[in-house]
């Protein structure tokens, strides 16, 4: 199978991105016949060679955009394309990437999934796994369409470090005077705090719905600031402007890897245990002996979560 | 400014216990027994709407909503609490499929819809199902429309008869845009948007408006390029060792001594330095 892997090199976050990509391609398509290569976007002409640096195949394709704009990238990769030569695209994990998996699949006609855990390849067909049903479920798709066009779930693949050091095969392309985006008459980019604190932590609580107001969810944060804990919140909190967006675990946040997890006051859901599900340890804090957490947990405590987290504080401050 | 904000139900599942995760030989789950509820994106995507309606009289933009979905008559209570919250249409297309990973057939449903039935400017829906999870019926749509899409967006605000503002959440940052209509808005997670609850006079006065139903058999539902095969069950399950008690302070403490003292005295270190 030839594929190609897609990187956005405007993006900050171009090294999680190149790292996620290289781990899945190393884990599901190093075998075989597969062949692949590397479309990299970039905007800014001095980031390029770092950007080369990070590419994950020997050959690459660099493509020099204005910005990374949807229109615009899309219609980037129909000037520099070739889809009969290529069986599957490779988008990582991500917003940007699930949007043009789809998109450009849907131009060149072929099939798309997002979000895709695993793969495997059989002769020119695609087998694909990703969660379904509120991520209960693992559901297996068969790909009826070349080109094929996926993106990558969150934390898929443990990301590697890229080790190529040989010469590589560039092609470029500089295609900053396209003008697909002019339905957009203003834009203001506005930067904004990531999970990646998060998603580094070593110790983390996290606090769900039973917090009940945004002044208990502050209070929490305070405990575990104190404690050197990273802090986090379930779906429910962070759609209520308890804490901010990036502070949210599971599926539509972080998905994270600590030694030690506290979760309190969460009911468990699985789209949440999803971004909690390779925690070493799991504490669960919770009034209700029946939620979901407490079976998901290493160790459960049924009680309240204000008082527990009190005295957990006190004996680790002592 | 026409708005057709489009929606569905979904079992909640979080409700069923482990037992009744059965698949059949059809890939299917017994959810009869549970109650459909607004998927969590749709939601937003609806009270978003509703909140455009509240500001156009202030910047006199006269906006047209309109709630659409695919589904059977199960929706139907959720319809007429639309009614109710003054949407101006309120559609169902009639359809007892099963659409569960179907995006490219709701997509074409979605784009006849609007380029035969009732033309629109802004095409709102939220970026995934609860079930499916396909997260591409927005951006399928856009491609078959031959509309630009903005995703992810958390924010909308009314600029004039042509123009929103759209802000959204991008991987790194967020994005504030003027953009021109037509487009497709895909709603991603926006805080503060839990959808609103109609007046009882409000559910007694438009409530009971009819409820514009039209059948699936009268639009042309494209193949899926992408086929289910197989449904295979995660289980979620570590220990659960429970710790006894007869105090918060007792439970802390067996927390910490049994299981906890290393890792976070490490911790407790660090935040030290």
């Amino acid at each position: 199978m030839i594929f190609k892997g897609i990187l956005n090199g405007c993006s900050s976050n171009i090294v999680a991105q190149a790292e996620e990509l290289n781990g899945f391609m190393r884990e599901h398509l190093s075998c075989g016949d597969n062949v692949g290569s590397t479309i990299a976007f970039y905007s800014k002409k001095e980031e390029k060679n770092a950007l080369l640096g990070l590419v994950p195949t020997e050959s690459v394709e660099l493509v020099r955009v204005a910005r990374y704009q949807p229109e615009n990238i899309l219609e980037a990769l129909q000037t520099v394309e070739n889809t009969e030569k290529t069986d599957l695209y490779l988008f990582p994990s991500g917003y940007a990437g699930s949007e043009i998996a789809v998109r450009w699949a849907c131009r060149m006609k072929g099939s798309s999934l997002v979000q895709v855990k695993q793969i495997e390849c059989s002769g020119a067909q695609l087998i694909a796994r990703k969660t379904v049903y509120a991520n209960h479920v693992l559901g297996t798709f068969k790909l009826t369409k070349r080109p094929y066009s996926i993106s990558l779930a969150k934390g898929c693949a443990d990301s590697q470090a890229i080790t190529i050091r040989d010469k590589r095969i560039v092609t470029e392309y500089d295609l900053t005077g396209l003008q697909k985006d002019q339905f957009i008459k203003h834009s203001k980019w506005i930067p904004s705090e990531t999970t990646q604190d998060l998603e580094a932590a070593t110790f983390l609580i996290i606090g769900g719905r039973g917090m009940q107001t945004k002044e208990n969810t502050q209070s929490l944060k305070k405990i575990a600031d104190a404690m050197g804990a990273a802090f986090g919140v379930s779906r429910p909190v962070a759609m209520s402007a308890w804490a901010p967006m990036h502070r949210m675990i599971g599926v539509s946040g972080a998905i994270t890897k600590p030694e030690v997890c506290i979760v309190a006051g969460v009911s468990g859901t699985a789209a949440f245990y999803a971004g909690i599900e390779k925690s070493k340890t799991i504490v669960a804090i919770n009034t209700d002996i029946r939620a979901p957490i407490i079976k998901a947990a290493d160790v459960a405590v049924i009680d309240d979560y204000k008082a527990v987290m009190a005295e957990l504080a006190k004996i680790v401050l002592s | 400014m026409n708005i057709l904000v489009c929606f569905t139900t979904v079992p909640d599942v979080e409700m069923l216990t482990d037992e009744d995760w059965l698949f059949d030989k059809n890939l299917q789950i017994d959810t009869s027994f549970l109650k459909p509820t607004l998927n969590s994106y749709d939601e937003s995507a609806l009270e978003m709407a509703l909140t455009l309606s509240d500001a156009s009289e202030s910047v006199k933009v006269p906006l047209e909503l309109t709630a659409l979905t695919v589904a059977g008559s199960g929706a139907t209570t959720i319809l007429k609490t639309l009614n109710a919250l003054r949407f101006k249409r309120v559609v169902r297309i009639d359809s007892h499929d099963d659409l569960r990973f179907r995006p490219i057939a709701i997509a074409s449903i979605l784009t006849q819809y609007v380029l035969k039935h009732a033309p629109q400017d802004v095409l709102l829906l939220g970026r995934q199902t609860r079930i499916g999870e396909n997260a591409r019926t927005h951006l399928l749509a856009a491609e078959m429309l031959g509309w630009p899409c903005v995703t992810q967006a958390i924010r909308i605000e009314l600029v004039d008869r042509n123009h929103l503002m759209v802000t959204s959440q991008m991987d790194d940052g967020r994005l504030r845009q003027r953009i021109q209509t037509p487009c497709v808005l895909s709603i991603g997670d926006a805080p503060n948007t839990y959808m609103r609850v109609p007046t009882l006079k409000d559910r007694m006065c438009y409530g009971k408006r009819p409820i514009e139903t039209l059948s699936s058999k009268d639009f042309q539902l494209s193949d899926e390029t992408e086929e289910l095969i197989g449904l295979e069950v995660i289980h979620h399950k570590r220990a659960g060792i429970l710790i006894e008690g007869k105090s918060p302070e007792e439970k802390a403490r067996k927390l910490y001594e049994g299981h906890l003292k290393r890792s976070v005295r490490v911790q407790e270190r660090l935040a030290k330095i």
